[in-house]
């Protein structure tokens, strides 16, 4: 009798397929949705890194130790110094002192190996080493031993505001620093800061944030109709058998190539009204009646960032239109001679409907860029003059960033997030199926 | 993909290599520390001599320079990613005078007061001003850099008649441009950025507006500020300044007074270092400075000024303290007024012939004034936000979008909300 072969480990087919694309999936799921979800997550705090309390996202009662220990040691040295000047102040200090020793007593029972841990800060902080890890900076107190830090704190701090009533002139710059350092002990004390859909609420009752939508919808509905029109001129004209066509197509292609950034900064300089070229020239041909206006007006500026975005983008809608002509057949056209269309009839009923999936694709993909522009209207205006170049992603980035309300700042993320996803849904369900019944016939 | 795995390959080779070079080429210092100085432009080319005179005088320190952007807005802005996600890469920074109790307040930057009281540096020596400026909170959180006052620049070649105030300055402005190629009658800073602020505080506050007053209560819709708001609107929307003004920041004044465009200009003192600079200015020699024109309630410039801070990340914490410390001590401060005509702020440099004799903004006792006089802007842990708030509402305003009266009710109603929402 044969022996059944021992079958060895083995993925079926199916398990082996998805095997060869789980690499993808979690590329995808680390760079894509992680941080979207993490974004998300970050919008439902009240989370700003400028503020001691709201610094982290808080989700338990908590104490941030290297605050603590950093602020306890001040406390301490402060109160030698109003010692050393103003010796009626003894009785008070001393209370001070039993009172936060107390306090530290307590709060190092409540958890097994927090001495150690408190330790550990402290002699970092000595070294003038950042605390970075966060399983060390904080950890979970009972509401009780809080409740009884802040009002212990909220009394020691206001029998030092006493002192200060009959204080001696050079005691009352370490008084106003003792007080300062008690509050920032207590502020150690972390609150959960959860807010829920807060954030959302406040933002989208606020009228900077419309103001900026539309900005936004209007750069992309402008930018990107101009250069459907523009690109699909290039991408004929491109797509004709001529002398240096190689030559023509490499030199359309040249703004694309130059980083946003730097075209942008480009941009500055030619729409400059003293000494721009591009604002000389628009002015002398009654374009504007002024180059100043470019840049210093509302409407100047708008103009700008789309003229600016229309010059570079264009040979990108140019391409994909391209690929799209290059797949119609010449015996179409040689037909449609015969049957004696002329060319603009060749144009309507040949060309446009063979490329409208590319023309989909093309309007799609350059929607979804407008729609999130940041780099070009950062640079090119910052978002003014008198905040009308203002896009969501700008408005977004200057929460974020320059008043690091991070709650604010993701939400506004998460919205822009959302209007992509919407606006691309849209896209697809209205035209998508045209699209991929285009392919299904074929 | 397999390219651009050989490019990392390759880069990490070149890094590896460089390292190596750097680590062998002094053949004494196995443990020299190198520490990253950040600082935006500098036109003056007075880093390189600092840099290089601390490096000699610190054989076993080597400082990189790394130039952030001349707006300090945006140089604010890199700041914050840099640090909000820990990073080590800076360790030594100019940071802008407004920014002290914010990046106290989020544990950006190393307070300084156990290095201070370690080393007994002599905090007296500064001016108090400066020395407050840094410190947020009960703590010290910089060391005091340069200071700044906004000045008004004029050229002596065409006039030698000083604006003393806002009208004058209208009248002579108009009289006197066109007057050897002088283009402009006066230059200003109105782009939308934070220089938009302090132009706008000077005209505010030198007819006796405030902005929020010492108890951080918003008191920016008064008679006085929207008289000096109006008179800005009409400065920037007179046919004596730039077409372009609303796009106009420091640099593009500096190099528009420079090329000879203008009879009168707003600006910091540094600017009268390159104007006398003959290889990059055309008016070398015909500079005037004076204070800055005064409204009804007498003159108000900007206090500006740069401090310096360690990152609270930075992995060489002695050897940035031992920067800074020379830095913002006698001999650090001293290059940086020969070289780049930065204004001290230790009160001693003040007299020294040396220091006085070069730079005829130090020696000026309309320097000194503006000095003592200097108005700093708000301080609040959210300048930012309240800086935004007023950088749109003037832009609107200059843009004549909407009128004063409207500017300050809309950034009465918005700073209250904003600060509110700090203090829940």
């Amino acid at each position: 009798m044969k022996q059944p072969k021992k079958r060895r480990f083995q993925l079926n087919e199916r398990q082996l397929g998805y095997a060869m694309v789980a690499p993808s999936i979690i590329l995808i799921a680390v760079i894509i949705i992680w941080p979207i979800l993490l974004s998300a997550w970050n919008s439902l705090f009240d989370y700003r890194l400028n503020d001691p309390s709201k610094a982290e996202r808080i989700t338990s009662l908590s104490i941030n130790l290297e605050t603590y220990a950093d602020n306890r040691y001040l406390v301490y040295d402060t109160m030698e110094d109003v010692r050393d000047t103003m010796p009626g102040a003894a009785n008070t200090l001393n209370n001070v002192t039993s009172a936060l020793d107390e306090q530290h007593e307590t709060l190092l029972k409540t958890d097994e190996g927090l001495a150690d841990r408190y330790e550990e800060v402290n002699t970092m902080l000595e070294n003038y080493q950042p605390v970075n890890d966060d399983d060390l900076r904080l950890t979970d107190i009972p509401e009780a031993w809080a409740d009884g830090f802040t009002a212990t704190l909220d009394e020691q701090t206001a029998a030092v505001q006493a002192l200060r009533e009959d204080a001696p002139e050079g005691a009352v710059q370490s008084l106003t620093d003792l007080e300062s350092q008690l509050s920032n002990t207590k502020n150690a004390v972390l609150e959960p800061n959860f807010v829920g859909v807060q954030n959302y609420t406040d933002y989208l009752a606020n009228g900077r944030t419309w103001t900026a939508m539309l900005n936004t919808l209007l750069f992309t509905v402008v930018t990107v109709g101009v250069e459907l029109a523009v690109g699909m001129l290039v991408a004929l004209l491109i797509n004709r058998v001529f002398i240096g066509r190689g030559l023509v197509r490499a030199a359309v292609l040249v703004p694309w190539a130059i980083p946003t950034a730097v075209a942008a900064m480009m941009w500055t300089f030619l729409f400059d009204g003293q000494s721009g070229i591009m604002a000389y020239y628009m002015a002398q041909l009654g374009i504007i009646d002024d180059p100043g206006v470019l840049l210093s007006t509302g409407a100047g500026g708008m103009f700008s960032v789309m003229f600016a975005d229309i010059w570079k983008t264009t040979p990108y809608m140019a391409l994909l239109l391209l690929a799209g002509l290059q797949t119609i057949p010449r015996s179409m056209y040689e037909a449609a001679a015969v049957d004696g269309a002329n060319k603009f009839q060749q144009f309507f009923s040949i060309t446009l409907p063979m490329i409208r999936s590319a023309i989909l694709v093309a309007v799609l993909f350059r929607a979804l860029d407008a729609f999130r522009v940041f780099d070009l209207i950062y640079v090119l205006t910052g978002g003014g003059p008198a905040n009308s170049t203002e896009s969501i992603s700008v408005y977004a980035y200057k929460l974020l960033f320059e008043q690091q309300n991070f709650g604010a700042g993701s939400a506004l993320s998460v919205i822009v997030f959302l209007s992509v996803a919407l606006l691309s849904t849209i896209f697809i369900k209205l035209i998508g199926s045209d699209l991929f019944s285009g392919r299904l016939k074929q | 993909m397999k390219r651009s795995f050989l490019m990392v390959a390759l880069l990490a080779g070149l890094g590896l290599a460089g390292c190596s070079a750097f680590t062998s080429g002094d053949g004494a210092s196995d443990d020299k520390v190198q520490i990253t100085y950040a600082r935006g432009t500098d036109t003056t080319g007075a880093t390189d001599v600092l840099v290089k005179a601390f490096e000699k005088e610190h054989p076993d320190i080597d400082v990189i320079v790394r130039e952030m952007p001349s707006d300090s807005g945006q140089s604010h802005n890199q700041y914050v990613t840099m640090f909000s996600g820990r990073s080590p890469e800076v360790d030594v920074f100019d940071a802008d005078i407004v920014w002290s109790a914010e990046f106290g307040q989020a544990n950006y930057v190393l307070p300084l007061d156990r290095l201070i009281e370690r080393d007994q540096i002599n905090m007296d020596a500064y001016f108090p001003a400066t020395v407050e400026a840094g410190r947020y909170n009960g703590r010290q959180y910089a060391m005091p850099g340069y200071a700044d006052a906004g000045l008004l620049y004029y050229r002596t070649d065409i006039t030698d008649q000083v604006p003393e105030t806002w009208d004058e300055l209208e009248q002579l402005a108009q009289e006197n441009m066109g007057k050897e190629g002088a283009e402009f009658g006066y230059l200003m800073q109105a782009a939308q950025y934070e220089g938009i602020v302090t132009n706008a505080i000077e005209y505010i506050y030198s007819y006796g507006g405030q902005v929020l007053d010492a108890n951080g209560n918003v008191v920016i819709n008064s008679p006085e500020a929207i008289e000096g708001l109006n008179k800005m609107i009409a400065i920037a929307n007179s046919d004596f300044v730039p077409n372009n003004v609303l796009n106009f920041k420091e640099i593009d004044t500096e190099s528009s007074f420079n090329e000879g465009n203008a009879v009168y200009a707003r600006n910091w003192p540094y600017m009268n270092d390159t104007a006398n600079d003959e290889k990059v200015s055309k008016v070398a020699g015909n500079v005037g400075i004076a204070t800055i024109p005064a409204g009804s309630d007498g003159n108000a410039s900007a206090l500006g000024g740069w401090m310096r801070m360690i990152n609270r990340y930075s992995d060489e914490v002695e050897a940035s303290w031992t920067f800074v410390k020379w830095m913002s001590g006698e001999q650090g401060q001293k290059i940086s007024a020969l070289e780049g005509g930065k204004a001290p702020t230790l009160e001693a440099l003040y007299d020294d012939k040396e220091i006085t004799d070069v730079s005829a903004v130090l020696a000026s006792e309309d320097f000194y004034n503006s000095l003592q006089n200097a108005i700093p802007r708000p301080i609040t842990p959210i300048y930012p936000e309240i800086s935004d708030i007023m950088q749109i509402e003037i832009s609107r305003a200059l843009t004549g979008e909407i009128t004063a009266e409207e500017a300050v009710e809309r950034m009465e109603t918005k700073m209250q909300a904003a600060l509110e929402s700090v203090n829940q």
